[in-house]
């Protein structure tokens, strides 16, 4: 068990400014989000990285919301889907958005498939993907538009980099990392 | 047709349409839990404008930050103002920028490349 000291010490190595480790309601989400502004403020940054990061925020952390509203989960695999842990820390002139969610076994392939597909494409083929994704019809019932990922991507300094790890029975964790 | 007046809260923008004056205001944050549901009955309400009636409409955003969802439903509202502007209706678009917000005056231009209609692009002082 790290004390508090330690755990003091290491978030301050790692230059992490906030940590939430729990479940992500929309309030949780929205009143975070106004902590994060202000930190970003007191750091004098630019007013674009600030929207940066914020956008960056928000669309991982309501893409956790989002998947565990789906209709297709069992109300076991609603709770473990909605407990995430949302990291925003600065290395050197970055900030990195990081954020991880269980998900279930079978959903692993697909997301892992968008994303490599993601990581593939520059600045101007994301662009074109975005537009794309922005105009096209949305299925019934949709909570989301489905622009998440490659808005993060755009908003990157770098391709998205995630992992899935193996987490409790019947579920990964995926963990996304975003760099600003 | 009766007015459409939503107060704001900390992720969702204020909604004010006077469907005498066809002065259609949104401004503020926008990042609501389902933003798709928030947004359904505000583009119902210019459907339903652009069909009963004839006058002019003009859409003035002063919106801080948009979630994804957010801009879907945007780009949606601006589709059927598009639509209308072609077909003849009088239709005008003020979008109003922080000055000092870089991103928004993008995303403002680029939602300007794929349309015709009368599209203004205001920077602005923020509000302290």
């Amino acid at each position: 068990m790290l004390t508090l000291p330690e755990l003091r010490q290491r978030l301050t190595e790692d230059g992490i400014l906030i940590c939430l480790n729990g479940p992500f309601s929309h309030s949780i989400i929205e009143e975070l989000g106004n902590a994060v502004k202000k930190y970003l403020e007191n750091e004098e940054l630019q007013k674009t990285a600030m929207m940066d990061v914020f956008s960056v925020y928000i669309e991982a952390t309501q893409n956790v919301r989002n998947y565990a509203s789906r209709p297709d989960l069992d109300d076991a695999a609603r709770v473990q889907a909605g407990q995430g842990i949302v990291v925003i820390s600065r290395e050197g002139d970055h900030h990195v958005v990081r954020c991880g969610n269980l998900v279930r076994l079978e959903d692993g392939k697909a997301l892992s498939e968008r994303l490599e597909a993601l990581r593939g494409l520059d600045k101007a083929a994301l662009k074109a993907l975005y537009k794309e994704h922005l105009r096209r019809e949305l299925p019934p019932g949709a909570r989301g538009a489905g622009l998440g990922l490659v808005e993060m991507a755009r908003k990157a300094s770098a391709p998205l980099e995630y992992r899935l790890t193996p987490a409790q029975e019947g579920f990964l964790l995926f963990s996304l990392r975003v760099t600003i | 047709m009766d007015n459409l007046h939503i107060v704001p809260t900390g992720s969702s923008p204020l909604v004010d349409f006077d469907a005498e004056t066809g002065l259609l205001r949104l401004s503020g944050e926008s990042y609501p839990e389902n933003a798709l549901e928030f947004f359904r009955p505000i583009l119902a309400w210019i459907s339903a404008f652009l069909e009963r009636d004839t006058r002019p409409l003009t859409l003035e955003l002063r919106l801080t930050y948009m979630n994804t969802s957010s801009i879907k439903s945007l780009m949606d509202i601006l589709d059927d103002l598009e639509d209308a502007h072609q077909g003849g209706r009088e239709v005008r678009l003020h979008w109003y920028c922080d000055e000092d917000n870089g991103r928004a005056l993008e995303m403002a231009e680029e939602f300007r490349e794929d349309l015709t209609l009368p599209f203004q692009i205001i920077p602005e002082k923020a509000a302290p």
